[in-house]
């Protein structure tokens, strides 16, 4: 389990195209630039949309954690 | 509007004037026959969103700016400038239309509204006002593109994690790999969508068939062509035909994914490949006896995706499958051909909460539809249509499961 600290988590599990970045997408702004979400969801595709979509809306991965089948990734806002 | 501007949009407004669209523009005789086949229309009762009217949003700028009666006499014929308020009107008919074609059908000389529609999504993505989350989703599907090489690896963790799942579903041979990724030589390239339920049940089903596939690394929705932009259209398309060729496959198998069969169908061009639809394959694996079903239990309906039945001619292999695998179907309109369309394409779904008021208001017909085949079950091969017909069965109260045709396929699989 990680310890990275987090401002909000967004469950995106189990939704359906393109539910999970169009969320991420939103769920971002939510939170002060310089903080923290943590992402979780079941989406294969997630391992590589979500790098794709902080390349191309400048924020940053800092972890990506499995457990369970579910993989969390923590996104600082950047901008 | 800064004229440079308009003469900009006007430049990709004539981009779009082929033979065909110019038939389309000048052919409309206003009989009105479009207006009740529009399930907004029917649903909602407001003129704007008579198919006519929508495409009559277009027309008049056209007439202004590029036949000579408009540009001499712009009242007569009712011509329209290009300017910021014209620019409203094409978003909001271009984005209360879900290019399900419906009205085409219905007209006497086949007017393709969606077609004119067309020419105001480019419009409004030349002018930068498309709608911010399409535009966002199809840069992802770009950069995705673009960096695939450094991607992989996350994919193949993520792939790895079902592999479980599609055992339980169906067992592979020892040292077979139950979801193969770069398989060269593959006969088949499945391109699914990011989620599990689009890999795990076809997955089942390929290896009970024993097909030699191999799992594209990239997603099959175009989200350049939701948004109406030819050229990123164009980008998403050739990563999955990039892939196809390098592979050496003959075959492109398109998910559940109405839009991205479309795509893939009419704008791969000439290609060592064939593109077919998942719902395709699974109909040629019944008709060749590759798989075994048991017929399930309760009363299903089938609600066809407007990008595959109407938009596509595939309205007899659904129903083969589901005479296969359901001893109650019931169709849901005496003529598929007219079946309503659920009321959430053309992006309006991937757009979320932004539309959901306005896909729910303008889908009554559709909950009447879902409600009157007394089904239990409405079945759907598309990933738009199930996500608006779940919201509408929520909305509506109409108490249905909604399900996947691969999904009750590979429940309906047995080896006896």
């Amino acid at each position: 389990m990680s310890a990275m600290e987090f401002a909000k988590e967004i469950d995106l599990r189990n939704l359906p195209c393109p539910m999970p970045v169009v969320k991420i997408s939103k769920g971002i702004k939510e939170v002060a630039v310089g903080q923290v979400v943590k992402a979780v969801t079941t989406d294969p595709g997630a391992l590589t949309d979500f790098p794709a979509w902080a390349k191309t809306s400048g924020h940053q991965i800092l972890e990506t954690e499995e457990a369970g089948g579910e993989v969390s990734f923590f996104i600082k806002r950047l901008k | 509007m800064e004229a440079s501007v308009r003469d900009e949009l006007l430049r990709l407004f004539g981009s779009k004037l082929t033979r065909e669209m110019v038939l389309n523009l000048e052919t409309c005789s206003r009989c009105g026959l479009c207006t009740p086949a529009c399930h907004a229309y029917a649903s909602l009762s407001q003129p704007r969103y008579a198919p006519a009217y929508r495409a009559e949003v277009v027309r008049r700028v056209y007439k202004r700016h590029f036949t000579a009666q408009g540009r001499l006499l712009p009242a007569l014929g009712e011509a329209k400038p290009l300017t910021d308020a014209a620019l409203e009107e094409l978003r909001e008919a271009a984005y209360s239309c879900t290019g399900c074609r419906r009205c085409m059908v219905c007209c006497p000389f086949g007017v393709d509204t969606q077609q004119i529609l067309s020419i105001a999504k480019l419009l409004l993505v030349g002018a930068q006002a498309e709608p911010e989350i399409l535009a966002m989703l199809a840069d992802v599907s770009i950069a995705k593109g673009e960096n695939i090489d450094a991607l992989k690896a996350g994919f193949l963790e993520g792939v790895k994690r079902l592999e479980a799942k599609v055992v339980e579903r169906w067992r592979v041979q020892a040292g077979a790999t139950p979801i193969p990724t770069e398989v060269e030589g593959a006969d088949m390239l499945y391109v699914a969508l990011a989620g599990a339920h689009s890999i795990i049940p076809a997955a089942a089903v390929f290896n009970a068939a024993g097909e030699n596939w191999s799992l594209s690394f990239f997603e099959a929705v175009n989200f350049g062509a939701f948004v109406g932009d030819p050229a990123k259209t164009r980008r998403i398309l050739d990563r999955i035909v990039h892939e196809a060729r390098r592979l050496g496959v003959k075959e492109v198998c398109i998910c559940e994914c109405g839009t991205a069969v479309r795509v893939a169908k009419q704008l791969s061009g000439g290609q060592p490949f064939r593109v077919v639809s998942l719902t395709e394959v699974h109909a040629r694996y019944l008709r060749e006896g590759r798989i075994r079903v048991k017929k399930l239990p309760g009363s299903f309906t089938y609600h066809d995706p407007c990008q595959i039945a109407r938009n596509g001619g595939v309205y007899d292999e659904p129903r083969l499958i589901l005479g296969s695998i359901v001893e109650d179907f019931r169709e849901m309109s005496p003529d598929p051909r007219y079946n309503w369309c659920c009321g959430g394409g053309g992006g309006l779904v991937a757009m979320g909460e932004e539309t959901l008021d306005f896909r729910m208001r303008s889908s009554r017909v559709k909950a009447d539809q879902m409600r009157e085949s007394g089904a239990d079950v409405v079945v759907t091969a598309c990933e738009n249509c199930h996500t608006q017909l779940d919201n509408i069965n929520t909305h509506y109260g109409l108490g249905k499961d909604v399900k996947f045709l691969s999904s009750l396929l590979a429940e309906a699989l047995t080896d006896r």
